[in-house]
């Protein structure tokens, strides 16, 4: 079942003004997206339930601070890539405690873990701008020539890099 | 694959999202702990104060942690009954004396206080288009709050408070449910 974004935002405003009516729908159209993005950076099983888990508990006791003005689902989503960083962590101590070398995130799967949470962060932001924003900044990312050039391409790049920060500001209070 | 009990851990979230109300709640009436220490130093009356600022925090902690109406109540409704606690414990200071000896201004000073209380607190609750709860709640704060430096001649205080409380809300009271009919 996908949730629909803008029904878990209302939800959530909700939950946090203390319509407790809310807690159960909110709680199922979390867990999904939260389950299988943890299962995604985790690549296991058991430690993505653990840590689904726990971002669930962190997420819904926080539901009270929660800002109607940002959008639910980033906001969830962040909380739960940061625990499944934390448990990534966690198990990557352990293997070095127990000396084993067979980590399958690889040599530095904290640095993986970090890369891979920026890339969701900034295409979840991306997705925020407008089309001629994004193919702008992907046509700079890979360096391709675009119709424009000097001045007008520097502008534009400009512009959609500001508000690419604003969109991640707006999304995770960060720049 | 690894099986999770979805409805335990809804009730350990459950659990975990009241505690953490609860704790704001405890948080967001701290201030009116002080307003109840600096009313029982300042007024006659320490215990009367201490008490209705016991039950004036009691009852914020539970409208904050019930969140919605009442939750929004707290701020306008202390705000109000903060009028006649100030305006009680500056006329316990004031005296009159004539022929059959000396008296305070306290009760006329709960009256007017609650009387403005009471219009203020209709003001913010016809901007707001506030429902029943919103009332309730910031009149009981209002009073209860007021109360804390009306106590200072005994209970006739408290009454002549509620009476101009009730005499500020009243008409706000009227026209909402007049103009509730009407609609």
């Amino acid at each position: 079942m996908g949730a629909d974004p803008n029904d878990i935002d209302s939800l959530m405003t909700r939950l946090a003004d203390g319509d407790r009516t809310v807690f159960t729908p909110v709680f199922h159209l979390l867990w999904g997206p939260i389950h299988r993005l943890c299962v995604s950076l985790l690549k296991n099983e058991a430690d993505a339930a653990d840590a689904a888990q726990e971002a669930m508990q962190k997420i819904l006791e926080r539901a009270s601070d929660y800002d109607g003005v940002r959008p639910a689902m980033p906001w969830a989503m962040a909380i739960a890539a940061w625990e499944c960083r934390t448990i990534a962590r966690r198990r990557g101590r352990r293997r070095e405690v127990l000396g084993l070398n067979s980590d399958p995130a690889g040599e530095h799967p904290e640095r993986e873990f970090v890369h891979r949470d920026l890339a969701i962060a900034a295409s979840t932001a991306m997705g925020e701008l407008s089309i001629a924003d994004q193919e702008t900044l992907v046509a700079t990312f890979l360096d391709e020539a675009t119709s424009v050039s000097g001045a007008t391409l520097r502008k534009r790049r400009e512009r959609a890099v500001k508000r690419l920060r604003k969109a991640f500001w707006r999304l995770y209070g960060l720049d | 694959m690894v099986s999770i009990d979805l409805s335990r851990l809804q009730r350990r979230v459950r659990r975990a999202y009241e505690l953490r109300r609860l704790r704001r709640g405890l948080l967001g009436a701290s201030p009116i702990v002080i307003v109840a220490i600096a009313a029982a130093c300042a007024g006659h009356r320490p215990m009367s104060a201490l008490w209705f600022g016991l039950a004036a925090v009691t009852a914020s902690v539970l409208m904050l942690w019930y969140g919605r109406d009442p939750q929004k109540a707290v701020l306008p409704g202390v705000a109000a009954g903060l009028i006649p606690l100030t305006l009680a414990l500056c006329a316990n200071h004031v005296h009159a004396c004539g022929a059959d000896g000396c008296g305070t201004f306290c009760v006329p000073a709960c009256a007017l206080g609650g009387a403005i209380a009471g219009l203020a607190v209709a003001g913010v609750g016809r901007q707001r288009k506030a429902g029943v709860w919103f009332w309730l709640s910031a009149s009981s704060l209002a009073i209860l709050t007021g109360a804390m430096g009306c106590s200072c001649i005994g209970y006739s205080g408290v009454v002549g408070l509620a009476l101009g409380f009730a005499a500020g809300l009243v008409p706000a009271l009227l026209r909402r449910a007049l103009g509730g009919k009407s609609t």
